[in-house]
């Protein structure tokens, strides 16, 4: 059953040149996962898990990865948002990317980063869930740069790579770790032995679990290895949206959720995580405040949003932040899909500045857009999905004991979370129009958005609603019962979520005061010291550019003639004067060949006739 | 005899009785076509009778044995034959100045000679195998008789052969002098672990006549004049059915005679495994002309063999056969290419043939490159599977300096495999050398895609192979 998932998913990588079938291989994609979906809930088994061995790779010794695919809530969740994205976002390219350059390029890639993603969430060992990691980052490199012929994209795809690369390989030594101290890369295996070979809060444990967060660090643009996923907005809208907001960058949420048994016993760690959400959240929330550029906005949004997710996952609530991250997809991709369709239509204007009044151009975009607005500030109480999802977070926070720094913050990133988007939203639909938009409403396009938007606003109230005694609420679902995960129905009522609401309004109105009456002035003209700093993104990109860019770029410059490099031309210069002696020996001379094989004969036979003795 | 060793003995007699069949055809009238068919087909129901033939070890009179062992390496050069058969249509089709029907009389006998070598249990059937075989490939090699390489190349082989067979006789004389029998398995009871010098010289000459033909060094002179001048059917032959064949016989031989546990031989083994590795990457590394490429690359690779061959054991045999499986996959994928390739005048075994390669034929250069990783052992292809169990096998009988050679060496062999498949992806600067436009036939168009399906599944899925290797080798004792 899982298996056929896979094999839909690499049927998508191979036929890729025609872009209907791009599109249709994933919709085939997302109708076997709802199938998937309904089978798992028609027959739910015992204890939860399908798993489905596919083949065992190479086995030596102990060593013996197995290519299986593993299907619990978990993934169940994960692989029905990420096909269901998948799917309305390539729907919505089929016609936005229709007058680019490589349309069949950009389809190949995307299903290759869909099946990559799907092998991801679907694998039973960390091997796997590494190929298809490394996959989808490939993917992400290879969509930022498609426009290649802009220097800037190309350098954009490869700070993206450089940087999520430094994450990878603290997660690759993580792995190796792990093989070597518990002797498997089985997930499942993982979670079995490390807490009965490791006490909780052991060196071991403490390690393993800080490198795959390195990981899922880098992978999720969580701090210090944030900077690369702004720019990474070079790529196309639908890009960002499925690939930089809706799926990828939450994979370090994914593999925090999958590896819990591993973090649980590493409380150290987990505390970092929940630092780490933190200050990456307000740092990202106040950047976004200064941003001109839409998507950039979107960007350090989705930084911020996935803080929330690793807050959550600090707590080892990570059911909270699974539900977190499935309304954040839906949720962001919607936002960027809109974005792209107002970028579009001004002929590729992106900044919010130069907007204005798109309400009265673009209805559908404006409603769709604030639906999705709405769900990212958590302003309505309950019914939109990224307040349902949010204020789970918030109250699970104020559940945990000493959570209420973290609760803090989080109510705080709240404030500002709807301060810079409605800012964006008043910058960009209301006020006097400046540009004349091209008015046209092209089906696949508006399709997406409107499901998008339908479920982004009422995903909330579907899933108060939707809770009896079947389905317990996707909280409950994804992580069973565990003692972390109140009823999520309290979690939306609870005064903290009262508190949050408040906050989201307190954030609308300073919004409105700011944006909606009174228009700053554009770019350039009066920014202050402050706002260049956040507009910088807190200018890690400058200390990086001091501290690992320049210093690297002066050793190179000094050891140009490099010292290290003419050792190794020594060995080839070595290897190549030894071919020339052997070459020597091919005479071609039949005479001199025999004389080499009775020689070698005389050798043979005298050696062993020497070891004999030797040995005796 | 029996009728069960009659049906045990049923590849043999279909080979054999093809060969006759085509000569006697032959005399009524001339038909490559047809005879191609003959021979292929023959190859093919010799295959199917293996398959359907006896499931448990039987003895046929003393000489011969047919067992799990026999079955799987049997099947690996009946396969590998019935290939180069296929690709020597096209390439004789091409070459019109010589009567083709002819090999594949010499390509049938040769692989009889052959299926004799892995069902040998006797040093009498041992060297009529290997003297069938070589007989053979006598012709094979000159069989374009008019190009004076060719000749030069058949009797520098006949010469060489010839001389190192006569060591090997005389290797076998002498252990028969202590023993009284030429039967391996009694032979070696008779010995039991115990050894005189006389027959410690005996056996160290039949290694070095087994040696000889797989080209160890110091006995790989002849390996590259002879692929060189070889057409290059002949050359894909020689290095894949004769060297399986014969590493067949090394590893009964061995096990009969526990080879590897014998402290003189296992050294000077090894000192001509770390000597073979790194003389076969060292020759090919600046060589510009494929046939001599690969003549040097299948040193090494008998090189690498012999690490798990010293290794021993179940998982040193299973990575032998594996190995071999994978690398004569890999090299007659690369010959395929070049066979394809090769024009009415010449093969294609230049370098300056090759610039180019992905515009002209795009897929050819991909399965060319992808062929060549192999070689040098990539992963997600057969020989990167292949060289990781020779190393679990080295590594599994702390075989360090073995190990360590076999890494040292194939890190060499990076650069002359990659050299080849820069030329393939490079600009042609100059017109090519040969007509871009060489019909493909469609027969090696087929043979080519079974190849490459075949090295795909053993680099990803080699879960089924290993498994039925282990079973064969079991029973190989």
């Amino acid at each position: 059953m899982a298996g056929f998932v896979a094999l839909v998913a690499g049927r998508a990588l191979s036929k890729r040149l025609v872009a209907w079938i791009g599109v249709g291989s994933v919709a085939a994609s997302m109708v076997v996962t709802l199938l998937v979906a309904a089978g798992y809930f028609a027959h739910r088994p015992p204890n939860g898990v399908y798993s489905q061995t596919l083949w065992t790779w190479i086995r030596i010794g102990d060593f013996a990865p197995v290519i299986g695919l593993h299907l619990d809530a978990l993934s169940l969740v994960m692989i029905v948002v990420v096909t269901v994205v998948a799917f309305l976002i390539h729907l919505f390219s089929s016609t936005h990317m229709e007058n680019e350059e490589g349309y069949g390029r950009f389809f190949a890639y995307m299903n290759l980063f869909v099946s990559s993603m799907l092998i991801l969430v679907l694998a039973d060992n960390l091997l796997l869930l590494y190929l298809g990691w490394e996959g989808v980052g490939l993917c992400s490199y290879l969509l930022i740069g498609f426009w290649y012929r802009i220097p800037a994209n190309g350098h954009a795809a490869m700070k993206a790579f450089i940087i999520t690369r430094v994450g990878d390989a603290a997660m690759a030594v993580g792995l190796f770790l792990i093989f070597w101290s518990l002797g498997t890369l089985d997930i499942s295996q993982i979670s079995q032995r490390a807490p009965q070979q490791w006490p909780a809060g052991c060196g071991l444990a403490v390690a393993a679990a800080a490198l795959l967060l390195g990981g899922a660090v880098g992978k999720s643009a969580q701090l210090p290895l944030q900077t690369w996923l702004p720019d990474a907005m070079a790529g196309p809208s639908p890009v960002s949206a499925l690939i930089h907001a809706a799926t990828m960058v939450t994979a370090g949420v994914y593999l925090i959720a999958r590896m819990n048994a591993l973090f649980a016993l590493a409380p150290v760690v987990q505390g970092v995580i929940v630092v780490i959400g933190a200050a990456t959240m307000l740092l990202a929330a106040f950047s976004a405040l200064a941003q001109h550029d839409i998507k950039r906005v979107l960007a350090y949004s989705t930084i911020s949003q996935i803080g929330y997710m690793f807050m959550a996952l600090g707590i080892g609530a990570w059911g909270a932040a699974i539900l977190h991250f499935a309304s954040h997809a839906f949720f962001k991709a919607l936002l960027f899909l809109a974005a792209g369709v107002v970028i579009q239509r001004l002929g590729d204007e992106h900044d919010m500045f130069r907007m204005g009044g798109l309400r009265k151009q673009l209805p559908l975009v404006f409603w769709t857009f604030l639906a999705g607005a709405l769900s990212l500030s958590a302003a309505l109480p309950i019914l939109t999905a990224g307040s349902y999802s949010k204020d789970t977070i918030l109250t699970l926070l104020h559940a945990v004991p000493g959570g209420k720094t973290a609760l803090a913050a989080g109510l705080l990133g709240v404030i500002v979370t709807s301060i810079y988007t409605f800012r964006m939203v008043f910058l960009t639909f209301f006020g006097p129009a400046k540009m004349q938009a091209e008015r046209t409403n092209r089906l696949p396009e508006s399709i997406p958005l409107v499901l998008l938007a339908l479920v982004a606003a009422f995903g909330g109230v579907a899933g108060l609603a939707g809770q009896n005694a079947n389905w317990p609420g996707l909280v409950q679902f994804v992580q069973g019962g565990s003692s972390v995960a109140p009823a999520a129905g309290e979690a939306a009522i609870s005064h903290v979520a009262l508190g949050a609401i408040a906050a989201s309004w307190l954030g609308l109105a300073i919004a409105a005061a700011l944006y909606l009456r009174r228009r700053p002035a554009p770019a350039g003209e009066t920014e202050s010291a402050l706002h260049r700093l956040l507009a910088a993104g807190w200018g890690f990109d400058a200390l990086y550019d001091r501290l690992f860019v320049r210093p690297w770029l002066w050793i190179a410059r000094v050891n140009r003639s490099d010292i290290v490099d003419s050792f190794y031309e020594a060995i080839g210069q070595a290897t190549v004067a030894l071919h020339g002696m052997m070459s020597g020996s091919q005479t071609g001379r039949t005479r001199q060949y025999a004389t080499g094989v009775a020689l070698g004969t005389i050798l043979f036979i005298a050696l062993m006739v020497l070891l004999r003795f030797w040995h005796s | 005899m029996t009728l069960e060793q009659i049906r045990a003995l049923l590849p043999l007699i279909i080979l054999v009785g093809a060969a006759v069949a085509i000569m006697l055809g032959l005399a009524v009238r001339r038909n490559h076509a047809f005879t191609v068919a003959v021979a292929v087909g023959s190859l093919a129901a010799a295959i199917l009778s293996l398959a359907l033939g006896p499931t448990v070890a039987t003895p046929i009179t003393p000489l011969l044995r047919l067992d799990g062992f026999s079955v799987f390496f049997s099947g690996l050069i009946l396969a590998a034959s019935l290939f180069v058969a296929v690709l020597s249509h096209g390439y004789w089709n091409r070459r019109r100045t010589v009567i083709s029907e002819e090999f594949y009389i010499l390509l049938l006998l040769a692989a009889a000679g052959s299926v004799t070598l892995t069902m040998a249990v006797h040093f009498a059937s041992f060297f009529l195998g290997l003297e069938i075989l070589s007989g053979s490939l006598y012709a094979m090699i000159a069989y374009e008789r008019d190009r004076q390489a060719a000749v030069e190349a058949g009797i520098k082989y006949l010469v060489l052969a010839g001389g190192s067979s006569a060591v090997l006789l005389f290797g076998m004389a002498l252990v028969y002098a202590r023993t009284g029998t030429l039967d391996m398995a009694a032979a070696a009871a008779k010995l039991a672990g115990a050894l005189d010098v006389l027959t410690l010289a005996g056996v160290a000459m039949i290694l070095v006549g087994i040696g000889f033909k797989l080209a160890l060094a110091p006995f790989h002179l002849w390996a590259a004049d002879v692929y060189e001048g070889a057409p290059a059917p002949t050359a894909a032959y020689a290095a894949t059915v004769s060297k399986g064949a014969i590493f067949a016989l090394l590893v009964r031989l061995a096990a009969a005679m526990d080879i590897q546990s014998n402290p003189p031989f296992q050294a000077t083994l090894a000192a001509a495994a770390v000597i073979t590795m790194f003389a076969g990457n060292l020759l090919a590394l600046r060589q510009s002309n494929l046939k001599r490429l690969l003549a040097y690359s299948s040193i090494a690779h008998m090189g690498y063999l012999l690490v798990a061959f010293l290794a021993a054991g179940t998982l040193g045999r299973t990575a032998v056969g594996f190995y071999l499986a994978a690398y004569i996959i890999t090299t007659l994928g690369v010959f395929a290419v070049m066979i394809v390739l090769s024009g009415t005048e010449r093969d294609a075994d230049r370098l300056e043939d090759y610039i180019g390669l992905s515009r002209a034929h795009p897929l050819l250069a991909a399965v060319f490159a992808g062929m060549l990783l192999s070689l040098a052992g990539l992963p997600l292809t057969a020989g990167f599977v292949g060289k990781f169990y020779l190393l679990a096998a080295g590594v599994g009988a702390h075989l360090w300096v073995l190990v360590a050679a076999l890494v040292i060496s194939s890190t060499i062999s990076l650069f002359y495999y990659l050299r080849f498949i820069a030329a393939a992806y490079a600009q042609p600067a100059a017109p090519p050398a040969l007509p871009a436009a060489v019909a493909m036939p469609r027969l090696a168009r087929l043979a080519i895609a079974v190849l490459v399906i075949l090295l795909l599944w053993l680099g990803v899925y080699p879960a089924a192979v290993i498994r039925a290797i282990q079973e064969a080798v079991a029973i190989g004792r």
